[in-house]
């Protein structure tokens, strides 16, 4: 659904998004981590078709952005990361506003502002936008970014001024999304936010895309085929015979050990401990979580 | 689909002015002013008539027909007297309007963030440009359009009737007023679009507008004038005092008398030369001041506003003769806001949008 091929652009010489290739498929909640710079939101604006590229092409649903990017735009639904309205206008006449460039009748445009509003929780609120705070608007760029109820929509920072009861809502929405089949696109730097909702995550670094895939693939290749599992034990344990031991530390007493192997053996070591009736009182594999997993490409991706 | 966005964005726009606090504001100043003008000038052109009707009624019992030639060949008072008034207040509120109304048309989107949103509407970016241009012409237009209403209607409760020559000149009157502001709107606007803030965008507006319309109208000042390109070339035979009388920042009133040196009669050859190089001096004048009037556009509203105002009369030019008489004017009227404009869609064009 999209698609960027070698997708690069140059500020004052300097690549902000260099050579970026990468495949969304239709349906999929997809997460882009990188740290300030990377060329998340510059990815994203030429995505939406507000910058053109430097190089390379992006496309959405088949259609080139650069090219077409009226009838990009008409597929998509966009939450930049400072979003803004008209703030002497009320959340629904800015809905309205935005819905009539959709070209959606005047009763389809009210049904689905209400609809809108309601989703986001904003309904019954008459005050102008001016008086909200950040956190009200930004569900109600969110309630923005589907007011043309898009095939793709594109989230930058979608939770960032959110409080929990909103970022509840934001899940909630994004599931239901998913659920639809519509493709999202979420950049993001919490980290937590995206491994909760998206079912795929690239990450970004100086402009490249250093890893793709789902959480486990990213995880495997983040501790680069090494798996370490800690074991405790009531008794002491024996040395375990598996060609997939990296190395193994036993303490003095042999009642506590850390293996490190090629792959995730712990059922094997289970299996050992209890044939030779050891009572088995820990036993941890340590999987990097998406903080470890991020930082480990961010520094490989500026090394 | 194109059209529509544009005709969304410029309805938003022409909504958004009609709702604004300080459009009110300014609309309400200028209706004042045009209504009490109108009034003034209606009281005054009441007087005009009855005194020139006056005169006239002694014209025809005059014996010496010198005089009575003379009484008779008094213009006519025209109510377009009172536009010339009017206009002249005008001048200076319809160019803050302008400058109200456009100068953050662009910022304020930039500012509130909405900027980026917008441009990811389905539209294409010189419709967000156009149709702020759009809704901004079409809200000053409504604004001349009430101010000119305002003033037939006061004539019409004076119980005077423009005849159609009249009429067409306060049209003249009223489409100039128009571009003025109109102007200085596409000035704002271009401020806007190179400015990052809409207090800049108002400074820059302030500061062009102030070189326009007071800066460069300077060097037509005669002392001015004398001063950057010299004086008039001096009568030969006679020796010329110049003696100051007052002076301001800009104005020096300074009195020439010109005395004969001697009683020798004057070489007809140097009179030639004198008179040559006076014709010289007056025409390139006369050019320089021309330049000066079209460069500034509050210039040009004086000239087409001076020249729209004139009483009819048997020796005042005809309509066709006075448009053609204002057609640099006219045009550098239309050619000035063009340029703002065009200037501030290449920029927003060029808009760098992060």
């Amino acid at each position: 659904m999209i698609l960027c091929d070698r997708l690069t652009k140059v500020y004052n010489g300097i690549p902000a998004v260099d050579d970026l290739c990468l495949e969304i498929p239709a349906g999929e909640v997809f997460g882009l981590l990188g740290p300030n710079g990377a060329g998340k939101s510059t990815t994203i604006l030429m995505l939406v078709g507000l910058i053109r590229p430097t190089s390379g092409a992006c496309s959405i649903g088949g259609i080139e952005v650069a090219a077409h990017p009226i009838e990009v735009k008409r597929k998509i639904g966009y939450m930049p990361e400072d979003v803004g309205f008209y703030a002497d206008r009320t959340a629904a006449e800015n809905l309205d506003y935005a819905a009539r460039f959709y070209g959606l009748a005047e009763v389809e445009r009210k049904r689905r502002v209400g609809d809108l509003l309601a989703l986001v929780g904003l309904d019954g609120v008459g005050t102008t936008v001016g008086g909200y705070s950040k956190g009200m608007r930004q569900r109600l760029g969110l309630a923005r970014a589907l007011v043309n109820d898009p095939e793709v929509v594109i989230l930058d920072e979608p939770t960032a001024n959110l409080d929990p009861r909103g970022v509840l809502d934001y899940r909630r929405i994004v599931r239901d999304l998913a659920g639809r089949g519509t493709t999202v696109l979420v950049s993001s730097h919490i980290l937590s936010e995206v491994s909760k909702v998206c079912t795929s995550v690239g990450i970004l670094a100086r402009g490249r895309l250093v890893a793709s895939g789902d959480r486990e693939v990213l995880s495997r290749a983040a501790m680069q085929d090494r798996v370490t599992i800690d074991v405790e034990t009531g008794n002491p344990m024996p040395r375990f015979a598996s060609p997939e031991i990296l190395s193994a530390e036993f303490s003095q007493d042999a009642c506590s050990a850390r293996i490190v192997a090629e792959s995730d053996i712990s059922t094997l070591i289970a299996k050992t401990l209890y044939t030779e009736g050891i009572l088995l009182r820990r036993l941890a594999v340590e999987k990097p979580d998406m903080e470890d997993i991020l930082l480990s490409y961010y520094t490989e991706g500026t090394a | 689909m194109t059209r529509t966005a544009l005709r969304i964005i410029a309805g938003k726009e022409f909504s958004d002015h009609l709702r604004s606090r300080r459009f009110h504001l300014l609309f309400a100043i200028l209706a004042v002013v045009a209504a009490v003008g109108m009034i003034t000038g209606a009281v005054q052109y009441t007087k005009d008539l009855s005194d020139y009707n006056a005169v006239q009624m002694i014209a025809e019992g005059e014996d010496d027909p010198t005089l009575a030639g003379n009484l008779a060949g008094l213009m006519r008072p025209s109510i377009l007297s009172a536009y010339s008034q009017m206009g002249m207040l005008m001048a200076g509120i319809g160019v803050v309007l302008g400058i109200a109304m456009g100068f953050d048309l662009v910022t304020r989107e930039k500012e509130s963030k909405s900027l980026k949103s917008l441009l990811a509407y389905p539209v294409f970016r010189d419709e967000v440009i156009n149709g702020k241009a759009l809704g901004g012409v079409g809200a000053i237009a409504l604004a001349m359009g009430a101010v000119l209403v305002v003033s037939v209607a006061v004539m019409a409760l004076f119980g005077i009737v423009p005849d159609l020559d009249e009429f067409v000149r306060i049209l003249v009157f009223g489409t100039a007023s128009f571009l003025l502001v109109f102007t200085f709107f596409a000035l704002a606007l271009l401020m806007s679009t190179v400015s990052k803030d809409s207090g800049n965008a108002l400074l820059y507006s302030l500061i062009v507008m102030i070189v326009l319309s007071s800066f460069v109208p300077i060097f037509a000042y005669t002392p001015v004038y004398s001063a950057v390109f010299g004086d008039p070339p001096a009568q030969p035979g006679t020796t010329t005092y110049s003696y100051q009388q007052g002076s301001s920042a800009y104005m020096v009133t300074t009195t020439k008398v010109g005395v004969r040196a001697s009683g020798d009669a004057i070489d007809p050859e140097a009179l030639a030369e004198y008179e040559r190089a006076s014709r010289e001096y007056t025409n390139q004048k006369r050019t320089i001041t021309d330049i000066v009037t079209l460069v500034s556009p509050t210039g040009n509203y004086q000239t087409i506003l001076g020249a729209a105002s004139q009483p009819a009369g048997d020796n005042t030019p005809g309509l066709g003769s006075l448009l053609g008489a204002l057609a640099y004017n006219l045009i550098a009227l239309l050619a000035m806001p063009a340029a703002f404009f065009g200037l501030a869609w290449v920029r927003f064009m060029r808009e760098d949008i992060r």
